[in-house]
């Protein structure tokens, strides 16, 4: 088991908590983030309808659940989240082992591409793409995964390249081994693991982007929920219902806080790569 | 304790007693060291000689009040002329390092801050125990320093940053900050071991004039017996963090007392003699966390026999003699076992089997091989050439063993490299078998490399950590589409590893038992030529005489080739059949192997060879050496002519203008690059030790 310090084990037990919070609130009886009640609107937090519904957490401006939105808002960040993850982590790191690995021009032109993404404003590139493609999950995910790649690209590279000099990778080679199968049986298993940490750090910051889109309007849709999007219905009234906005960005923070201190934990842990002990 | 009978109180300057340092574990703590004592004295050389593990440098590091956290001394008394250490305060412990006792550690490139200038480092440590001292007069006193350890032109090299600085001189850098006050107690920690051998003299011999100058008692620690043998007056050897035997120096080597010093001495590969096989020691070097109870040498000890009183209870240490002491409950068979195993190495003359008919067509021949490494680009794609390799030409017949011999950046290991195609050549020719190994590609390349396997000298990083032995080595075989189990497992068995091993990962196996699965993994392609790139140079003395035994073993078995790449010469001695010298890419001389350790042609080669401290020979050799002057030139800007002529101590105008070729000078098989070849090293050599 890892030692985490209590800074680092509050913010982990609240973002366990908060799962826990989006996987059971589906199954709950009043469970119901669509479902509107002009009778019902700008309930503050406990208090109930006109009609005598309880919202738990208060409900927005046409009366839906706020407690409801919150949690299928978390569900499709987690979702957009990991689709883009997924993407990022598998462009990534392909690119910087191949870059790494090959050297010369090749190397220059997948460099040169992450240096050029990376001087092009992503939010602006975004709102771009986005607006061409047009917003949905999957190519929310999409976009997000092509545009941070570049993470998983630098570390893999750098990674590759002392580890293409090791003597195991070297006596491959000697051996009659085609790059193909050095990447695979020796780089990749060894960033692997240095790589999903990158991961874990990165999942924050997607969340984070997905979220700054949603209350461009650029990222999810209506009516399905997203927390950027809440925040920014919320901001109208913030003086007349505070919680509309308030909720959906501790959710946030929340979420990204929590996968920070996470991804610190693992980093710290030590041996992470495998790398040999040099015990004499 | 012995010293104390033999010797004077007031000689002693060091004396350590019962010291035991602890590491805090899981199951209770584990000693690393175990009940160690003995005593330094005023102006004399105490070495501490053992292998990895053996606790010799954390008993100096505890003596410096220095032990890295969460090691503790948990008990014993550290004394420096009477004053009790082990209580002391840091404050305290500070004001004595670096004034009464300072420190010389292996490696000078981590040793020195790369960002501040030599001259304000040696500074620092003069003003910390002189903090009223002026400015002007610390600058003087760092001059004075550095012009005692022999640095050229000090006034400018003040200024300079250690990157600056080559190997040999950063250490003489450390050198000189250790003693910048004057220390009555000097502990060099393998001071030369990162060093090249022609650099190790020079070194050795700027410690030997310090000292000659202050009078400081030092205490050398090293692996290196023949090292410790010419420098020190008294030794100790530990093993598993007990003190197993304590002498004085010549005594030790040539009458050793306890099983482990001699199994140690009779490992050594020497210059000096041929011996069919070497001794090695049994098994491997336990760790600090399992060392077997009763005497911890017991495993692997060859007068146990399994006797109970050795598993069962722990021998203390006990003088023999005046001066001398030793822990062991059998010492008294030491002698005769010793000249029971020196019977059985002894080779007899005609031994070694002559080669294959000499007009036999070489399994390997290399004609003209060059390589240029490209240094820096500029806009116009004229970078700077660096010369690796220069016109290198040389046949090998199967079955032998050609080693190459040359100091840090001679081009040995791109020499391999060039050959194994890691590095593509820039001119020249490679025929293996006779076909053109250098002009294949693709399919064809992949298929053929599998004639040439390497072995690495790196242990830890030759091993894919995350894979099993057993995948280890099956993947030659795997990348070849041969994958066979059983196979696998005969191989482990020829290097004698069990097949359970197979399950077992890198991480779990020390250096010697990788090193082991590294040549299991060469040999699964039915090499003709194993390229052996300082394979044993990692490896500690008991081991590397297991590794090499296995070498030759495995040599006469497989009708291997081995092209032997060591800066090692004793191994190179008793392991090669021919030798090629190598200065700046050149080969500057190439024979059989006693020609050229016997009557070596070119002053290089001579230089090398009386470099090479010996256990045995203490003062003889010691007076016959000659000390090459200088590092390394720039091989950017070579020296014209002859390359080896800015530090020869027979060069004449004539090497200015011609370089030598290489051409059968001594013999006809014996060649060198030397316009004045063969002449005795003794005739004009500067030779004399300070």
């Amino acid at each position: 088991m890892m030692r985490m310090d209590l800074g680092t084990k509050l913010m982990v037990s609240l973002l366990a908590i908060m799962i826990a919070f989006m996987i059971v609130t589906p199954f709950l009886p009043f469970y119901d983030p669509y479902g509107q009640n002009l009778a019902g609107s700008l309930v503050p937090i406990g208090g109930a309808s006109f009609d005598g519904r309880l919202y738990l957490l208060g409900s927005d401006t046409l009366g839906r659940d706020i407690l409801s939105r919150l949690a299928l808002a978390g569900q499709v960040s987690t979702l957009i989240g990991l689709g883009a993850v997924s993407v990022s982590l598998v462009v990534g790191v392909f690119l910087g082992l191949v870059a790494g690995y090959f050297r010369g021009p090749l190397e220059a032109a997948i460099m040169g591409l992450a240096d050029l993404q990376l001087s092009i404003p992503r939010v602006l590139l975004l709102i771009a793409v986005s607006a061409i493609v047009g917003p949905s999950v999957a190519n929310l995910a999409l976009l997000l995964g092509l545009t941070s790649w570049v993470s998983y690209g630098r570390v893999a590279r750098g990674m590759t390249l002392s580890l293409r000099e090791r003597e195991f990778v070297l006596s491959a080679r000697t051996q009659g081994a085609t790059a193909a199968w050095n990447i695979r049986k020796h780089l990749l298993p060894n960033v692997l693991p240095q790589m999903l940490i990158v991961a874990s750090y990165e999942f924050g910051q997607i969340v984070v982007m997905e979220a700054s889109l949603s209350y461009l309007g650029l990222g999810v849709q209506p009516p399905l929920p997203s927390w950027g999007m809440m925040v920014s219905e919320g901001q109208s009234y913030l003086a007349l219902a505070p919680h509309l906005a308030i909720l959906p960005s501790i959710a946030l923070f929340i979420m990204v806080a929590g996968l920070q201190f996470l991804s610190q934990a693992f980093t710290s842990e030590g041996d992470v790569t495998g790398a040999p002990q040099r015990t004499p | 304790m012995m010293a104390d009978a033999a010797s004077r109180d007031e000689d002693v300057i060091l004396a350590v007693r019962n010291l035991s340092i602890a590491l805090p574990g899981k199951d209770g703590p584990a000693l690393l060291v175990d009940d160690v004592s003995f005593d330094v004295r005023a102006h004399e050389v105490f070495g501490i000689v053992g292998e990895s593990g053996s606790g010799k440098s954390l008993t100096m590091l505890a003596v410096l009040g220095l032990l890295p956290p969460p090691l503790r001394m948990v008990s014993g008394s550290v004394k420096l002329r009477g004053r009790e250490l082990s209580g002391l305060s840091f404050e305290e412990m500070r004001s004595i390092r670096g004034k009464s006792m300072a420190i010389v550690f292996q490696d000078p490139m981590t040793t020195l801050n790369p960002v501040l200038r030599v001259g304000a480092q040696i500074g620092e440590a003069v003003q910390l125990h002189n903090p009223g001292m002026s400015k002007q007069d610390v600058r003087n006193r760092v001059i004075e320093l550095l012009t005692l350890v022999g640095i050229p032109n000090p006034q400018q090299r003040y200024r300079q940053y250690p990157n600056e600085f080559s190997g040999g001189m950063r250490q003489r850098v450390v050198i000189a900050m250790a003693m910048a006050n004057e220390p009555d107690l000097l502990i060099a920690d393998e001071p030369t071991t990162a060093l090249d051998v022609t650099i190790q003299a020079q070194v050795m011999r700027v410690l030997a004039e310090v000292r000659r100058r202050t009078g400081a008692a030092m205490v050398l620690i090293t692996h290196d017996l023949g090292l410790v043998a010419e420098t020190a007056e008294r030794m100790a050897v530990m093993y598993g963090g007990r003190m197993m035997e304590q002498a004085p120096a010549h005594a030790l080597f040539n009458d050793p007392a306890h099983p482990y010093t001699a199994g140690l001495i009779a490992s050594l590969p020497r210059v000096d003699r041929e011996v069919r096989e070497l001794f090695s020691i049994p098994g491997f070097v336990p760790d600090s966390a399992h060392r077997p109870g009763g005497c911890v040498f017991h495993p692997r000890c060859g007068l146990a026999n399994d006797r109970a009183i050795c598993r069962e209870r722990r021998p203390e240490v006990a003088a023999t003699s005046p001066g001398r002491s030793v822990a062991c409950h059998f010492n008294d068979e030491t002698a005769p076992w010793r000249a029971a195993q020196e019977r059985a190495m002894e080779r007899p003359v005609e031994a070694r089997a002559p080669s294959v008919a000499d007009d036999s067509e070489p399994i390997l021949r290399v004609v003209d091989l060059r390589k240029e490494f490209q240094i820096g680009f500029s806009l116009f794609g004229f970078g700077r050439k660096l010369p690796a390799l220069r016109d290198v030409s040389f046949d090998l017949i199967k079955g032998r063993t050609l080693s190459v011999v040359g100091e840090s950046g001679c081009g040995k290991s791109t020499l391999a490299r060039v050959l194994l195609r890691l590095l593509e050549a820039t001119g020249g020719d490679v025929f293996i078998n006779g076909e053109p190994f250098m002009q294949m590609s693709g399919p064809l390349l992949r298929a053929r490399r599998r004639n040439l396997q390497v072995v690495f000298q790196d242990p830890y990083s030759s091993l894919d950590p995350r894979m099993t032995i057993h995948e280890v080595v099956a993947e030659p075989l795997r990348i070849h589409g041969r994958y066979d189990a059983k196979r696998v497992d005969d191989l482990l068995a020829h290097v004698g590893m069990p097949p359970q091993t197979g399950r077992r990962r890198p991480s779990e196996l020390s250096g010697g038992q990788r090193q082991r699965v590294a040549i299991a993994r060469s040999l699964a392609l039915n090499p003709d030529i194993l390229i052996l790139d300082e394979a044993v140079s990692a490896l500690d003395v008991s081991i590397q005489a297991q590794i090499i035994n296995l070498l030759k073993s495995l040599q006469a078995e497989f009708g291997l080739t081995y092209i032997f790449i060591s800066h090692n010469l004793s191994v190179v001695r008793h392991i090669s059949d021919d030798v090629i010298v190598m200065y700046l890419g050149h080969i500057v001389e190439h024979g059989p192997v006693r020609r050229v350790f016997e009557t070596p042609a070119h002053p290089y080669t001579q230089a090398l060879l009386s470099s090479i401290p010996h256990p045995q020979s203490g003062e003889e050799s010691r007076r016959k050496r000659i000390i090459l002057t200088g590092d390394l030139p720039n091989p950017l800007a070579p020296p014209t002519g002859c390359a080896f002529r800015t530090r020869c101590f027979r060069a004449a105008a004539e090497c200015e203008r011609h370089e030598p070729a290489l051409t059968a000078r001594t013999g006809a098989d014996h060649l060198s690059a030397c316009h004045f070849a063969g002449q005795t090293a003794t005739a004009r050599a500067p030779g004399d030790e300070g």
